[in-house]
């Protein structure tokens, strides 16, 4: 006799017990898992809730956390009262898309920038043209902006005061954060349009910006709401971030103030379904009309109201209304070239001219 | 403490006045270490008051934290309880070659931080893991699902219940297991019968500790987890997350009952520590 | 949450094992000393196998790059000075609290007792945020002490503060089996020379505890190196100067810089594996005869 049966009872329990929880454990919620298509799925039953997974960026859980009852509320409706349960995840969004690839099952992600829909479509994990939709796949837009202490003590109206010596400046890691991103195109485009010293045009300047800015920076969070945090903490005499972050710090009772540069790039945030996912899980239905539900003007205005979020329209956005300030010089990124011309020519290894910048500055 | 204290006498005023000093300052360093930062999370977890309290409590992604860090606890003790047993016995009981290094092996999840738990974790079964391909196959989630976080918490646990069971078992000896065996006893009886009973106090003292560990584990979770809100987020990532919400008086309290949940079971321990000893003295 | 109770609770003298040398008298060795090495080399050597791969997969340049990077070598700076701060601090500190424990009656000496045990209990997460309410910016005592120039939240006094807490029973509970044992007639006989206290202690009483408090100050240096939970909260992990190695680890992970994470990984728990061993088989001695 080898091992005393009662032994091994427990231990078949315990086995069972970790396999039973490995095999349920990637949905507890009753939906059915299968790793075929969406042939295998059965029919929808009003009676089962159904599950939906949505990988978001860091900053929009405030207004995410409205939008969604109100969609629940909307399918309940239209479907028998069937129940949309929702299981949200915030982060960092190029790490958020990082993780989808890897295997986080996300059903509908919402990021912030369009390269990290892209990847996860790189992967083979979205396979419809996402950009097919309204406004081109984006939801919500917003601008880069300054989160500076009350009165703005180092007068600091525009990118190249950034670069001012003895300015500690808070920005998130550009390789998880997509906020990072956005604010390095932010003060690359400013520069090329001529502002924040720079001359139209000349992207040595551009450069050489950006070396001035990451040079002050201090510490490079793993979020865009993690650097608002820790701005909020205390350190750093700024934070570059989303404008719509900025608001909702403040709405929450903070005190920072928040600058607008002349020329600053429109933040334009994609949403898309993960069509792998959406198949295995059988909720491409639900998906879709969540996805779709984010285009609708009454998800718009939850956008505007609670999140802070500009129009998705360039024109809209630029000239503000009561509540958001007018942009001097608002540019996209495609009157930059595009996200492919951008991904290589500031962010591209070795040469990016951002990435030689940073090395320049860290070195 | 539950030890007796072994005063040696000393006499004169000049003696008090050193004993009142070193206890002052003995007593201060705790007070300021200890009390201070535990009065200040009382303080801001219940200042909303009873309604703030029962709104955060009854909030559906808070009590599936609780859920979770139940089911990730119940399992992680009850598996590194079992096989801890196996592993104290062989260690207190077996004489072979590489017994040394099995008994370092029980030291090594002390050494390890959470996060270098959650690291290999992410190695094997991640995304270009050791093993993915395998459960990849099968259509079985490990990372950013529950299974890799009941193991990476079973790593941490593994030593808690070997190393309060072993010292016993060493020091029984076997004398009453080969009685009960010349008596006509099954070893699963003798087991069961006769040396279980004798290590109960350890046994029931390392699992406490296990469960607090385990309870409070957040490192390895964190990496593993994706803290899916509703899915894979524990108490300790919920109470992450609040923060990172800006709702501190949600995530204090709910790290309060933390620490209270923590604490019942030290004095549980406690308990357990002075029956341990008070039979072991017998 | 602790993990060196276990070795440090329970009886210091080692009594002779009655199983010394002696076979199985129970069949079935074999199943079990099976089950327990499958167990172990799944749960431990697996592991921990996987990341010692990952991290000589980068070869020794590899390795020397990722330790060599500015923000790790502060980050390991950081953690070793912060260690060595918080074991010495605590080796005053614990073997006072020792003595007062074992030495003093006073009331309140059980509550005391049991308040040492109380790092035990608290998960590591709860530190820190306890640490922040009572430090933070928002709270009146933080606030405060900003205005007077003094951070302790997210700054290197918080870290300290920190380790402090978590690594605050293990001396104790290392020195005070040792002073429950000496005998006290060798303090009394000092005394009855002249001597007085303090003399007594440092001449007397003080050369049986240093190995006692060597051995509680070796496992409090291991054990700071690993904190991860309390300081992800209190530090502010601002790389270069409150960034330490465990959350840069974390980091590490985060951006999926595996090779990186597994090569400091590796340097870390061999530091503290090897800090425990001496430990446990040196200093203490527990284990070497059972």
């Amino acid at each position: 006799m080898r091992i005393s049966p009662a032994k091994r009872a427990l231990g078949a329990l315990v086995l069972t017990a970790l396999l039973a929880a490995a095999c349920g454990g990637s949905d507890d919620n009753g939906n059915t898992t299968t790793a075929a298509g969406a042939g295998d799925c059965p029919s929808p039953d009003p009676a089962t809730p159904l599950t939906l997974t949505l990988a978001a960026y860091s900053t929009p859980r405030e207004v995410y956390g409205k939008i969604i009852p109100a969609f629940q509320a909307l399918w309940k409706e239209d479907h028998d009262d069937q129940q949309v349960i929702f299981q949200e995840s915030y982060g960092g969004s190029t790490t958020q898309s990082q993780n989808v690839v890897n295997g986080f099952k996300a059903d509908v992600v919402a990021l912030s920038l369009a390269p990290d829909v892209d990847a996860i479509a790189d992967a083979g994990l979205i396979t419809h043209d996402w950009t097919d939709a309204p406004d081109k796949g984006m939801v919500s837009s917003s601008v880069v902006a300054f989160d500076v202490r009350p009165g703005n003590p180092k007068g600091l109206e525009d990118f190249d005061d950034l670069a001012q010596p003895g300015v500690e400046v808070l920005t998130p890691d550009p390789a998880q954060s997509g906020g990072a991103r956005w604010n390095i195109v932010g003060a690359f485009g400013a520069s090329l349009e001529g502002y924040a010293g720079g001359k139209k045009g000349d992207e040595a300047a551009a450069g050489e910006l950006l070396k001035g800015i990451f040079s002050n920076v201090t510490v490079l969070d793993k979020s865009a709401r993690d650097s608002i945090k820790n701005f909020e903490t205390g350190n750093g005499d700024v934070a570059i971030t989303y404008e719509n972050e900025i608001r909702t710090a403040q709405d929450a009772g903070l005190e920072d103030e928040m600058v607008i540069p002349p020329a600053t790039v429109l933040i334009e945030n994609p949403v898309a379904v993960v069509d792998e996912n959406v198949d295995e899980h059988c909720v491409r239905d639900v998906a879709e009309a969540f996805v779709d539900y984010l285009h609708t003007q009454e998800a718009k205005e939850l956008y505007t109201t609670v999140g802070f979020l500009r129009s998705t329209d360039a024109a809209e956005a630029a000239k503000g209304s009561d509540d958001f300030p007018a942009i001097k010089d608002l540019f996209t990124v495609d009157d930059l070239g595009g996200w492919d011309t951008i991904n290589d020519k500031v962010f591209g290894e070795p040469d990016g001219i951002f990435t030689k910048a940073f090395a320049e500055a860290q070195g | 403490m539950s030890t007796p204290a072994v005063a040696v006498s000393l006499g004169g005023r000049r003696q008090k006045v050193v004993r009142g000093l070193l206890l002052t300052l003995c007593l201060s360093y705790v007070v300021v270490l200890l009390f201070a930062p535990f009065v200040g999370i009382v303080y801001t977890a219940l200042k909303g008051g009873i309604s703030a309290i029962s709104e955060t409590l009854g909030r559906t992604d808070v009590r599936h934290a609780y859920y979770l860090t139940a089911i990730i606890t119940v399992l992680t003790v009850l598996f590194t309880t079992i096989f801890g047993i196996v592993v104290a016995w062989v260690l207190a009981r077996d004489r072979f070659r590489g017994r040394a290094i099995m008994n370092a092996l029980v030291d090594l999840p002390f050494a390890v931080s959470p996060v270098i738990v959650g690291l290999t974790a992410v190695l094997l079964f991640g995304r270009g893991g050791w093993f993915e391909p395998f459960f990849d196959a099968r259509g079985i989630q490990i990372i950013f699902a529950l299974p890799s976080m009941i193991l990476v918490t079973a790593f941490i646990c593994i030593p808690f219940v070997i190393r309060s069971v072993a010292p016993i078992l060493d020091e029984l000896g076997t004398d009453e297991e080969e009685a009960a065996i010349t008596l006509g006893a099954s070893p699963r009886q003798t087991f069961f019968r006769v040396t279980l009973p004798n290590i109960r106090w350890g046994l029931l003292y390392g699992t406490a500790l296990a469960t607090a560990r385990s309870l409070g584990e957040v490192g390895a979770v964190l990496i593993v987890s994706g803290a899916i809100q509703g899915q894979t987020e524990t108490v300790p990532l919920f109470i992450l997350r609040a923060l990172e919400e800006r709702q501190e008086a949600a995530g204090y309290l709910i790290a309060l009952s933390l620490a209270a949940m923590s604490i019942l079971i030290l004095l549980g321990i406690e308990f357990l520590k002075r029956r341990q000893e008070k039979e072991r003295s017998l | 949450m602790s993990d060196q109770a276990l070795t440090l609770g329970g009886s210091s003298a080692p009594s002779a094992p009655k199983t010394r040398g002696r076979r199985l008298a129970v069949p079935g060795a074999w199943g079990l000393r099976g089950t327990a090495l499958l167990y172990l080399g799944a749960m431990v050597v697996l592991p921990l196998t996987a990341v010692v791969t990952r991290g000589v997969s980068a070869g020794f340049e590899g390795i020397k790059t990722a330790i060599t990077a500015p923000a790790a070598l502060d980050a390991l700076k950081l953690t070793l000075a912060t260690a060595a701060a918080a074991t010495v601090i605590n080796a005053f500190f614990g073997t006072l609290l020792a003595y007062v424990l074992v030495r003093y009656r006073f009331t309140g000496r059980a509550l005391l007792g049991a308040l040492v045990d109380l790092p035990f209990a608290i998960p590591t997460l709860v530190t820190g945020v306890m640490l922040v309410a009572l430090y933070g910016p928002n709270s009146p005592v933080g606030d405060f002490l900003g205005n007077h120039g003094v951070h302790i939240a997210f700054a290197w006094p918080g870290i300290l503060l920190a380790l402090l807490f978590v690594t605050l029973p293990f001396i104790v509970r290392t020195v005070q089996p040792v002073l429950l044992e000496i005998d006290p007639a060798e303090e009394e006989a000092s005394y009855v020379l002249g001597a007085n206290g303090f003399t007594t202690f440092w001449r007397v009483t003080l050369p049986h505890l240093r190995p006692a408090i060597a051995g509680g100050a070796l496992l409090t240096f291991a054990r700071c190196l690993s904190e991860f939970g309390a300081l992800v909260i209190i530090s502010g992990n601002i790389t270069g100067k409150t960034l330490t190695a465990p959350v840069y680890i974390f980091q590490l992970v985060s951006q999926f810089r595996y090779e990186e994470a597994a090569a400091i990984s590796m340097v870390l728990f061999a530091l503290s594996f090897v800090l425990v061993l001496i430990t446990e088989y040196v200093l203490l001695g527990r284990r070497k005869s059972s």
